[in-house]
């Protein structure tokens, strides 16, 4: 069976508020050359903006300086992958649904509630050594 | 590196006032938005129509700061609506489960007439 090397891009940004907007702008660039429609590349657009954003707001100042963002273009699919060197967070508990469980006295697992949504998968690995990865996948002609 | 976003404020009536922002709110952005809402509550305006009609981005930290102006305004017996149109960041609202916390209406000229009643 022949199998082919993902393409795949990276990009660093510093983990600051203003440079999100810079991966999103990366993120919308990968997604367009692909057969997406507007909507799905604007979806990815969201998704990689929400888990810059998380990196952002809820990673201690001290244990991480930048964000990578990696794209693998496979045939069957986009994955993007977000890694922080944040000590993680619990991704359940974070992402409760809108419907009865968000804790509207702290609404910041909204971020996870919409990757999960406008994603077609995404999980989030934490490691104490590593740090955190929210993986995102978006399939292709589905 | 500058943000996109400009925000507007016009007050319609004794406590009631628009705040229009034009462009991206996102994480980097959403704090203007909170101040420029906590600095009309000081105000005394009890009613913020929030106009996201010229909004071309908007992700949950926004979102966010429009629920933490909403428990404000709740506080002090007043709310925000939302007026907006843009399918995409309609469908925020409807995603996260918002659409039940927040009056929402397609413009700004609806918002005032379920403001006011």
């Amino acid at each position: 069976m022949k199998t082919t090397t993902p393409d795949q891009v990276e990009i660093r940004i510093p983990r600051r508020a203003e440079f999100v907007r810079v991966a999103r702008m990366a993120a919308c660039a990968v997604a367009s050359q692909l057969d997406f429609t507007f909507d799905v590349v604007k979806d990815v657009e969201l998704a990689v903006g929400e888990a810059c954003a998380n990196a952002v707001e809820h990673v201690p100042e001290e244990s991480c300086n930048e964000i990578l963002v990696k794209f693998s273009i496979d045939p069957t699919q986009l994955t993007v992958e977000v890694f922080d060197r944040g000590q993680g967070f619990d991704p359940d508990a974070a992402a409760a649904t809108g419907d009865g469980g968000l804790d509207w006295d702290d609404p910041g697992g909204l971020g996870l509630v919409v990757i999960r949504e406008v994603m077609d998968d995404m999980v989030v690995e934490c490691d104490e050594a590593a740090g955190t990865c929210v993986r995102m996948v978006k399939y292709r002609s589905r | 590196m500058s943000t996109p976003l400009k925000i507007a404020s016009r007050t319609e009536g004794e406590n009631t006032a628009v705040l229009s922002l034009i462009g991206d709110v996102d994480v980097a952005t959403a704090g203007r938005v909170r101040d420029s809402g906590l600095k009309l509550v000081k105000e005394g305006i009890r009613h913020l129509i929030v106009d996201l009609t010229p909004t071309e981005f908007m992700d949950s930290t926004g979102l966010g700061t429009l629920v933490g102006l909403h428990k404000r305004l709740r506080e002090l017996e007043g709310e925000v609506t939302i007026a907006v149109l843009q399918p995409r960041v309609k469908r925020l609202f409807e995603i996260t489960g918002l659409t039940q916390v927040f009056r929402i209406c397609d413009d700004v000229a609806a918002a005032l007439k379920e403001v006011r009643g």
